[in-house]
Formats: C-alpha cells, structure tokens, sequence
C-alpha cells in the first residue's frame, strides 16, 4: 500500500490543503452539521426537494461527531479553541488535541510528535506548559 | 480525525429549460445542482470527502455553452471536508473482525484495515462473537479504537479512501 509518502501528520509534514484550509475540531463539525440537519428536516416538511436528501458521507460525518466529541456545549466549543490557541499551535495539531484530549503531556507528545518540535514546548519547561494546556481544557470540560 | 473548511470553485451547469426562471428562481436552481453535485462526487483524491456545503460566497456570471445551451456558472463556497493523513491518530470503531485482522470504520472513512500482526500481543478469539484479547483489553463488534494511520491509498472505482491503521503505540488502543 502506497501513503503519500511526502506527507506526515505526526512531524507536521502535511499538505497544502491543510495549511491553507481551516481545521475543524469533531466538536466544531458537530455544530456546524446538526444546524444543518435542522435545515434540512425543516425544508424536508416543506417540499419535496433533492437538496433536502443526507448525503450518506454527511450522515456518516454526523454520527461520527455526535459519537467521539467531548464538548457538546456551543460555549464550551468556543472556549476550547480559545484556549489552545493561545500556545502557538499549529491548526492540526490544535484539532488533534481537541479531539483526543489528551490526560498528560506523555499522552499528548506521543499522539502530536511535532509539539517536541521546532522549539515551543522544550525540556521540562515545555512539558510544564503542556500540563498547563491540558489542565485549562479539562476545566473547560468540568465546568461545561 | 482533522476535518477541514476547504475553499473550493466548481463549475455548476445549468440546462436551458432552468434558465427560463429569473432572479431567485435561478438562484435556486444553481444551489441546489451544488449540492446534488457535491453529493454525487462524494469525494476526490485530491480534498478527500465531501462532507457538507458550509459558506455560498459567490456565484458569477454564467458562460453559455454553444452547442447544447446549457449555462456555466462558477460557484464559490466552502466545504466541510475529511482527507486522510499518513501519521495522523484517529478514532474509529470496530465494523468487522477477522483472524488476520480487524476493520474499522470512522466517520466517512469506511475501509480501515487493522493487521492482525500490528496489534502486538492480541490474540483472535474466534466463534460467534469473535474478538481480540490480550491482557488487558479487548476489541470486539463496535469498540472504540484510537489509532494510528500508517498509510492510504485512494480507490478511484469506489470513490473512496482505504487505511491502513496500526495500535502498535503509547496511547493507542481500545478506548
């Protein structure tokens, strides 16, 4: 099986879509999709139209989100982005957190490699603001 | 899994008998042939799947085309999308298991294939509920799977992505 072989999530090495393109959160695509299905349920009664019909790629997003997100509350989304980006993350590495919100920097640093890298989160320093990091989301979870 | 709010430019065709409506009308029908269009094409190599039209930003002016008549309006819009990324951890749940491996799915993405040889020390479990079992956990018919994938290729005849995923890894595994 051939990857593209010049592409790497973990060292940062991804494509230009993704540097171009905004990165979405699961817990950010949940909100955006559910809005939309509302939308849709709603011009759905109305008409019989084919912009009313769910892709099976939209439907199978949807669940997904609904399924793996880990804040539900539209504020607690907000805050989430809000926080981590205040430690110069990349938006790849900002959604991969947010997603799997990791319990310790071990965790978070073995799931993003590219966080030891390039000089942000250096030595025991850089794992102190990591700790830091994951410490404001689960505040964020906790009061949500 | 990263989704994406992709910026894209389609060409939308519209037939001669549509262009009889005016102002909203027209509007309207070049909508709705975006989104029968982005359903239908469900998903490309190059930007992966095609989730949900987000953000209409523009529509210019139609070209016609002289030999059926049909008028091309370039659309511009947003798109919620998910491409798969070598490297990247995702989250997925089991669909199917085998003795020489286990498929997942994840969102879109529906063809994730687990080798049974990059699960180290899980062993297959077979009979009705067929599992895999090690010491400390297990997979089974719609666990919770945080994984790792190794590589992808895209399936032009199905119009869609297959994965290769691995466990082997701190924080990898059922959930």
């Amino acid at each position: 099986m051939s990857g593209e072989e010049e592409e790497n999530a973990a060292e940062l090495k991804i494509g230009e879509e993704f540097l171009k393109a905004k990165c979405l959160m699961n817990c950010e695509v949940a909100i955006i999709l559910e809005h939309k299905y509302e939308q849709i349920q709603q011009h759905a009664s109305s008409e019989s139209d084919p912009s009313s019909q769910v892709s099976q790629v939209f439907e199978k997003s949807l669940q997904y989100v609904k399924r793996f997100s880990r804040y539900k509350n539209p504020d607690a989304v907000r805050q989430v982005r809000e926080t981590l980006s205040r430690y110069g993350l990349a938006e790849f590495e900002l959604c991969t957190l947010g997603n799997l919100c990791p319990d310790t920097s071990g965790e978070a640093t073995a799931l993003v490699p590219s966080l030891k890298s390039g000089g942000r989160f250096v030595g025991d320093p850089g794992d102190e603001k990591i700790e830091k990091m994951l410490n404001d989301l689960s505040l964020i979870k906790k009061f949500e | 899994m990263v989704f994406l709010e992709a910026e894209m430019s389609w060409n939308v065709l519209i037939s001669p008998s549509q262009l009889d409506r005016k102002g909203l009308l027209l509007r309207k029908a070049i909508i709705v042939r975006l989104l029968e269009d982005v359903t239908n094409r469900r998903a490309s190599k190059e930007h992966g799947y095609y989730i949900a039209v987000n953000q209409l930003k523009a529509i210019s002016e139609g070209k016609v085309r002289e030999l059926t008549g049909d008028v091309l309006f370039p659309v511009s819009f947003t798109c919620i999308t998910q491409k798969p990324m070598k490297g990247e951890v995702m989250v997925g749940h089991v669909d199917r298991i085998l003795k020489h491996g286990v498929f997942l799915k994840s969102g879109p993405v529906e063809s994730i294939f687990l080798a049974e040889k990059s699960m180290s020390n899980y062993k297959y479990i077979g009979g009705e509920n067929a599992m895999f079992m090690n010491d400390h956990s297990k997979l089974e018919k719609d666990t919770a799977v945080r994984f790792k994938v190794l590589g992808f290729r895209w399936m032009e005849a199905d119009r869609q992505f297959q994965l290769l995923a691995t466990i082997a890894g701190d924080f990898l595994g059922p959930l």
